[in-house]
């Protein structure tokens, strides 16, 4: 059996996982071939390229099987909490809890990727008055009626305030269809005015001292709804050790994107590190288990970089990457035109930075919400991520817009604005719908471009 | 005296009057040939029009923009690369249910006036500042009172005016004349309309129709409540704060129940029989409202998506309007 790190397709995975079977593979209850994932109607994964370790199994399968776990708590008798928007705060909360679970109903915006459009969901959005206009996250829309993707939650929890219109008009629709939702206010994250108090945020950023206090105020109102789902108290007792928990997730992610990212040879595909970095937000619906594939996966990486060896070539561009793909193909796409990850900002910063221990609880998380990279300006944000580059070495930036989402539509501006004056490395835009197939020759010239250009300023 | 502009209903004419400056709701217009937005695909075109109309205005001492949609309160972002002229952006929270959302409201206006100290205004005193709301309650009432009395694209356009232009200049009687009557009730609703969509009347006029109910922005929709006296005597900045945040109702609250309870009673009392919806291509927060008010209204409903990209009307949309009546006929 060939060890070596590379990426195989799907059906090469099923293959190896015979053989690493026979060879002794001890997994977990959740294990299995990946090409059995197919079978449920996840069709993007027969053209998807996967990272070849035993660890990166485990992440694949451990993500496709979040839908069991949610049936499995519910079952088991647990409260299952839908967060909205705020990426981030209000797991944390939730998993301090010990019969909660919480996720991401957003997360349906993957669907009509990995399903290749064939859920149906973007076509029941369509029937609500929720059209192609709107970010892909209208999916979410669809899972909601059809109730084939996920349980419907006991409770929706919602932030609105300094949040793309598209998320917000879309919760509303859902309300409007008769599903009850807390909305909590964020609002925009601005300067502190001169003499007035402020705090730092985890992740560098500022902000009044009220609009904290503010924001605390807000998540006591989601503690007492928490806590009136769960039946009992959530104290600061629960909420810290919940905070401490949450910090072993975004410890071992930030050590995992640290390695990576800096590694001479790209130690983990892109595709793979999305999909951990995603973990951060609500753990994949099982927290404990998060922190054992996070650590497999470092232990993996470390490997390799300790012995040299990589999945990709060693003049690979070194490329940032802002904003979430809708289709995860794209991610293979930036490494077969000759590109790595080398440092990200999908949304969701503030869900790696280590939240304060050493704070009352309920005021650490408001200043974590408060930190979310979209809820400030674009200028702050690409502030962050000319910081991110900095840190990790990154040659070019790649801002992926998300078609229809109306922070898309201004913020590219700026942030190319700010980068290319700041750290005067080549910025290139791409829009990336749900399923690429039809545009992929444009894609990878627009990307194949980027490359080259990086590649050139090396030789200067 | 210095003016300020801004286009957002939920920004209070009197507490920039009250600190002794000239607040201006401006209606943005056509575009001009270049854009200071370097995209315009998914750029809603109203957010476009005011980056614009701000960026090229020379008479301006501040702009104010508000959270209260997404792309304007990135647009924020962008007028402040553009050009110098001091701007604020003011945080409208989207819930409205909870007491905190009231004060953070009312802290936001209280940040407003020290940046209009800043530019050169005076701190009013509620003595003050309650003959100012009360000057502008006074002069809108007398607006309101002319609805029915004017065609439907005057009574708008007077909004427009008071809103614009503060107090002065309403002097609009209405002893002698009879109120309009004939033609198919209508409403219109959604965003705001941009200088050049007034024509919208005088379509619907012509086609047999009038306007009963301007549910749009910049219509009777987007106006503050009615002060009450008492209250504005005792604590005019609450009542001030009360009146706009807590009765200016909108799509864009969370929840937005309250725009649909205004709507209910105000479609009834005017007895319309059909709404037009009035949306800009990339404005997801009325586009997603659009197939709701369908279902709720029990009313015909004529969806007009507008590009902006058009010096006025387009001749599809006229057709449709002059369809739209000839149906309801």
């Amino acid at each position: 059996m060939n060890n070596a790190p590379g990426q195989i397709t799907l059906e090469e995975w099923d293959e190896r996982y015979e053989q690493l079977r026979r060879a002794g593979l001890r997994e977990p209850g959740y294990g299995g071939p990946l090409g059995r994932h197919v079978g449920d109607g996840d069709r993007r994964l027969l053209k998807l390229r996967y990272d070849n370790s035993v660890a990166s199994l485990r992440l694949w399968n451990f993500l496709l099987t979040e839908e069991d776990r949610l049936h499995n708590a519910r079952a088991e008798g647990k409260r299952i909490v839908g967060t909205m928007k705020d990426l981030g705060t209000v797991p944390v909360m939730a998993y301090s809890l010990d019969n909660v679970v919480a996720f991401y109903p957003d997360g349906a915006w993957w669907i009509p990727c990995v399903m290749e459009l064939s859920a149906g969901l973007l076509e029941t959005a369509d029937s609500l008055g929720i059209d192609e206009s709107f970010c892909p996250v209208r999916a979410m829309l669809g899972a909601f009626v059809t109730g084939a993707h996920f349980p419907i939650p006991d409770q929706l929890v919602c932030s609105v305030g300094a949040t793309c219109d598209d998320f917000s008009a879309i919760a509303q629709r859902l309300n409007g269809l008769g599903y009850p939702i807390l909305w909590w206010e964020i609002p925009h994250r601005r300067f502190p005015e001169v003499d007035e108090a402020a705090v730092r945020l985890p992740g560098g950023f500022c902000a009044p001292k009220r609009q904290v206090e503010f924001v605390k105020s807000e998540l006591e109102r989601v503690r007492t709804a928490l806590e009136r789902l769960a039946g009992q108290r959530l104290d600061d007792k629960k909420l810290s050790a919940g905070i401490q928990k949450a910090n072993e997730v975004r410890r071992y992610l930030a050590e995992l994107r640290q390695v990576t990212f800096t590694a001479k040879v790209c130690p983990l595909p892109a595709l793979e590190m999305l999909i951990a970095e995603m973990l951060a937000i609500h753990f994949c619906s099982d927290r404990d288990e998060t922190i054992s594939v996070l650590k497999e996966l470092i232990d993996e990486v470390k490997t390799r970089v300790q012995a040299g060896r990589g999945v990709l070539g060693d003049d690979t561009a070194r490329i940032f990457w802002v904003n979430p793909v809708a289709d995860l193909q794209v991610m293979n796409l930036l490494e077969d035109c000759g590109g790595r990850i080398c440092g990200t900002e999908y949304l969701f910063s503030h869900a790696l930075d280590t939240i304060p221990e050493e704070l009352p609880p309920a005021e650490a998380l408001a200043r974590m919400a408060l930190a979310d990279p979209m809820v400030g300006s674009s200028v702050d944000r690409a502030e962050r991520i000319c910081a991110d580059i900095r840190r990790f070495g990154s040659e070019a930036v790649l801002i992926s817009r998300i078609p229809g989402a109306s922070h898309c539509a201004l913020e590219g501006e700026v942030i190319g604005e700010v980068v290319r004056s700041r750290l005067e490395v080549p910025v290139l835009e791409i829009e990336v719908p749900p399923v690429t197939d039809s545009i992929r020759p444009t894609l990878g010239t627009r990307l194949e471009a980027l490359i080259e250009t990086v590649k050139e300023r090396r030789k200067k | 005296m210095k003016t300020i502009i801004y286009t957002c209903p939920y920004v209070p004419a009197e507490w920039i009057a009250a600190h002794g400056l000239r607040p201006s709701r401006i209606m943005p217009g056509a575009a001009g040939s270049t854009s200071s937005v370097g995209r315009t695909e998914g750029v809603c075109p109203y957010v476009r029009r005011f980056v614009n109309e701000v960026i090229m205005n020379t008479q301006a001492s501040g702009v104010v923009v508000t959270t209260v949609c997404d792309q304007m309160r990135r647009a924020f972002d962008i007028i402040m690369r553009r050009c110098e002229l001091p701007a604020f952006l003011m945080n409208v929270p989207s819930t409205w249910q909870s007491v905190a959302a009231h004060k953070l409201y009312l802290d936001e206006l209280r940040r407003l006036g020290e940046f209009l100290v800043r530019l050169g205004g005076k701190s009013p005193s509620s003595r003050a500042l309650a003959k100012v709301m009360l000057e502008y309650d006074t002069a809108r009432t007398s607006v309101l009172a002319t609805r029915g009395y004017l065609t439907s694209s005057q009574y708008s356009e007077l909004i427009a005016e008071f809103n614009r232009d503060g107090k002065s200049g309403i002097t609009t009687t209405i002893n002698e004349k009879k109120p309009f009557t004939g033609g198919i009730p209508l409403a219109i609703i959604g965003g705001p309309l941009l200088r050049e969509d007034f024509g919208i009347f005088d379509v619907v006029e012509n086609s047999g129709g009038r306007i009963v109910l301007d549910a749009a922005e910049t219509g009777e929709r987007g106006m503050c409540a009615h002060f009450d006296r008492r209250r504005l005597r005792d604590e005019p900045l609450i009542e001030l704060s009360n009146a706009y945040f807590g009765s200016i109702p909108d799509a864009f609250r969370r929840p937005n129940n309250q725009l649909y309870n205004w709507l209910k009673r105000e479609l009834a009392c005017r007895e319309v029989r059909g709404i037009i919806f009035w949306r800009y291509i990339w404005c997801d927060i009325w586009h997603a409202e659009l197939h709701r008010l369908k279902q709720w209204a029990n009313l015909p409903v004529l969806d007009v998506d507008v590009s902006g990209d058009e010096q006025a009307l387009t001749v599809r949309t006229t057709q449709r309007i002059h369809a739209f009546l000839e149906v309801l006929q």
